[in-house]
Formats: C-alpha cells, structure tokens, sequence
C-alpha cells in the first residue's frame, strides 16, 4: 500500500505568505554563509541534507485528503478538502495514461473542509469517470448537492459528467471495496465522524480524523485500541495540544498527539502520522510538535513497542 | 502505581509513585475524587516527585479532578515534578493549566 497526503491541514486551507517566505529564504542564506557550491545539485544537497524541513520546505496549506493506492487499482481517496483539486489534476494525468477511471471516496464526515474540493474536481467532469461516495453519513449527497447550490457555487452538481455514485456504510463490519476490506467505526464530533480501516495484502493503514477522545469517555478507548490494532500506519486527528482539548478547545472534536500515541502503543501499531494540523500553525511550529510528540512516545514508552511518529505534510507518501 | 497521603492543617498531599498510564488511570483518577473530597476548606497538592511517567489518560485524570477541585473549593496544584514528568507536562501544555511548583515544600508555601 502506498499512502499519499493532498492535504493535512484541519478546518481552513491556508496559503504561506511573501514574509514567511522571505523568512525562511533568511534563515537558508544563513545557514549557508561562507559556503561554496560548485553547481545547483550541490545546493540541493545542502538545502535537502542540512536546512531544517520547516526551513527548506513547508507542511503545506490543503486541508483534509489522503489518497491510498491499494487493492485492484481503483483510486481510493480519504475526504474531500481543498487538496482534492491537485489530486484530481493528478489524477487526470494518470488517467491518461491508462488508470482507470473509478474512483472511490470514502468520507469521514461533511464539514466544509471536509468536502471543500469536490466543486474543484476535474475528474468529476470526466464523462467516462465512476465516482462512488461511501459515507457513514446518509445525509453525504446532501452536503454534496448543498454546496453546489447556486447561492454557493457557479456549477450546479447536476452539470457534473461522471457518474456519481452515493452509498452508506453501516459500522464495524468489514466491505470489500476497490480489493480493499474496508471497515469504520464512528467517532466524537459535531454530527458525528467516522474513521477508516482499510486492510490489503496484509498490510493495515487507518484514517481516523476529526475524532475527540474525551476525558469522560476514557474508558470507552479500547474500541480505538481494537480498531488500530497492529495497523501498519495510523493516520490521526492530532490537531491540538492534550491541554487544549481538555480546557478551551473541549467539545471542539479534535484530538492531540498524545492521546494517538497512546493509542497507538496499545494497539502495537507500527507508525503513526501526525495530521489535521491547526491552521494557524507555522512550519516551525509543527516541526517543534513533531519533535515533541517523539518525545513523548519515548519517555512513555515503557516496555512497549516503539510507535514512530511521523508528521503527515501535503506532498507526502508514505509506502506501507 | 502506589499511592500515598499524608494531611497538613493546610493541605492534603497526594503522593502517586511508578508509572501511570493506561492500566491503572482509573484507580489514581479515583484516588484524586477521593483526596478532592477529603480536602474540603484546604489544598489539594500532588506530588509527582514518585511518578516515572503520566500517560495521556492519567494527564486527562488530573484536568477532571483540577475542574472537580475547583467545584469543591479546594485549590489544587502540582509540585516536584522530575525531568521526564516535567517534560510531559511541558509537551501536554498542562504546565499551562496547573501550578507547578518546584517542591512540596514550597507548595505548602
């Protein structure tokens, strides 16, 4: 199985502005002073092996999509937030070359950031395109139609060209979708949220976001345990600090990395990924989060396996 | 995880020890309820000085007592913490949330 992130950020896409740029372009030329480099793949080398990731690069601004290549080669995509569109012009690509046009989309939930991309989907005017929407959601067609209404959006859902398709899934029973079993469970979250578990070839990944494990509700996590079990990578709603979700931000349906990793160490589960980050997070914040939650993970650890901790960026793939 | 007490006129001084995590969160979120109850008209101080780690459930058990703490009256705060626990605290934020001090004994002012 193959992982790859369109989008990470939780509840608005953001864009990087010309001062953070000029920031990190700061922080680069000086960390390069008095070096010499005899042409540009030694630059790159030096950029790639020596500059800090929130320096040389960015955890990217796209909010919620994940794609999985797994199963009979059908796209499989995790939500539909604003890194959809790059996805679809991939996709497109892809297409062209001989992929086939099916696509499966399964939906954690219908919060705007959530389903932001899908009037932006070039493959959703594609006439020999199948798109199927699983949802736990009866209500996914709906959101779906709803911000396509003219008072929204200039296309009307009807004028799409694929063939689209709506169904619902009932929880904690395996489906053979795609090649995939495919498995879901519902979560805490405003109108409800659903996690992922997708299973081929032996190999396990999870995509489990907009989920807040309440202080209240701690004795209830050992379904969580059960639904991670020994997942190969462990896709998680870490948006906030532990602190935040028990004081300002409870009731807000968001996790944080403690509580993922916790999970993580009692379902043995191989690797977990940061994810949903705060949009108003900086590159040097997220980079300090992920330090931290390695951290953690360490002096907690105990006599348990080790969960390695990754933090997901718009642009990552991940092979499991 | 064991679990200790001891009272002062002032406070009452809940000493946890070992690990607290996902096998035991429930027994030293009981005991807190407990010490909370007992610490009516007086501090509440938790002395982590014992503690090797705090887990996420266990963290999670000290914010509904602070908030059960704050309903009863009694002032609640954490004291002695070690390099690892000071570290979680740091990472979880919750050094946001509590006063920390740096030893019993200046808890106890």
């Amino acid at each position: 199985m193959r992982v790859r992130f369109w989008g990470t950020r939780g509840s608005l896409p953001v864009a990087m502005r010309a001062e953070t740029v000029r920031d990190k372009l700061v922080s680069g030329v000086l960390a390069a002073s008095g070096r010499h480099f005899a042409d540009r793949a030694a630059a790159a080398a030096f950029v790639d092996d020596e500059l800090d990731f929130a320096v040389r690069g960015s955890f990217g601004g796209a909010s919620s999509c994940v794609e999985i290549e797994a199963g009979d080669g059908n796209f499989i995509i995790c939500d539909l937030g604003s890194g959809l569109r790059e996805f679809g012009l991939d996709a497109m690509r892809r297409a062209a070359g001989g992929h086939p046009r099916r696509y499966h989309v399964f939906l954690s939930h219908l919060h705007w950031d959530h389903i932001m991309g899908f009037p932006f989907f070039v493959p959703a005017f594609d006439p020999e395109a199948t798109i199927i929407i699983h949802s736990g959601h009866a209500d996914a067609e709906t959101a779906l139609r709803r911000q396509q209404e003219e008072i929204s959006f200039p296309v009307a859902f009807d004028w799409l060209r694929a063939r689209i398709e709506f169904v619902t899934l009932a929880t904690d029973v395996p489906h053979r979708i795609g090649g995939v079993d495919v498995t879901l469970m519902e979560q805490y979250h405003s109108h409800k949220s659903y996690g992922y578990r997708f299973d081929s070839g032996g190999k396990s990944v999870i995509y489990s976001t907009d989920s807040e494990h309440r202080s209240d509700q701690m004795d209830t996590e050992e379904r969580f345990e059960a639904f991670f079990a020994r997942a190969d990578l462990v896709v998680c709603d870490t948006m906030y600090s532990l602190g935040d979700t028990v004081s300002l931000k409870q009731d807000w349906g968001h996790s944080s990395s403690l509580v993922a990793i916790d999970l993580c160490r009692m379902a043995r589960a191989g690797t977990l990924a940061l994810f949903h980050h705060e949009p108003t997070y900086s590159d040097a914040q997220l980079q300090t989060i992920h330090a931290e939650a390695i951290s953690y993970e360490a002096l907690t650890r105990g006599d348990a396996a080790q969960v390695a901790v990754i933090c997901a960026y718009d642009g990552l793939e991940v092979d499991v | 995880m064991l679990w200790n007490r001891r009272e002062t006129p002032g406070a009452l001084v809940g000493r946890p020890e070992g690990r607290v995590d996902e096998s035991n969160w429930s027994d030293f979120a009981g005991y807190l309820t407990t010490a909370i109850a007992d610490a009516t008209g007086r501090q509440l101080i938790i002395d982590l000085g014992g503690v090797d780690y705090m887990s996420s459930r266990g963290l999670r058990a000290l914010s509904t007592a602070l908030a059960l703490a704050k309903q009863a009256g009694v002032g609640m705060a954490l004291a002695a913490p070690g390099p690892a626990m000071r570290e979680i605290l740091a990472i979880s934020r919750y050094d946001k949330l509590f006063v920390v001090h740096a030893s019993v004994e200046a808890a106890l002012g």
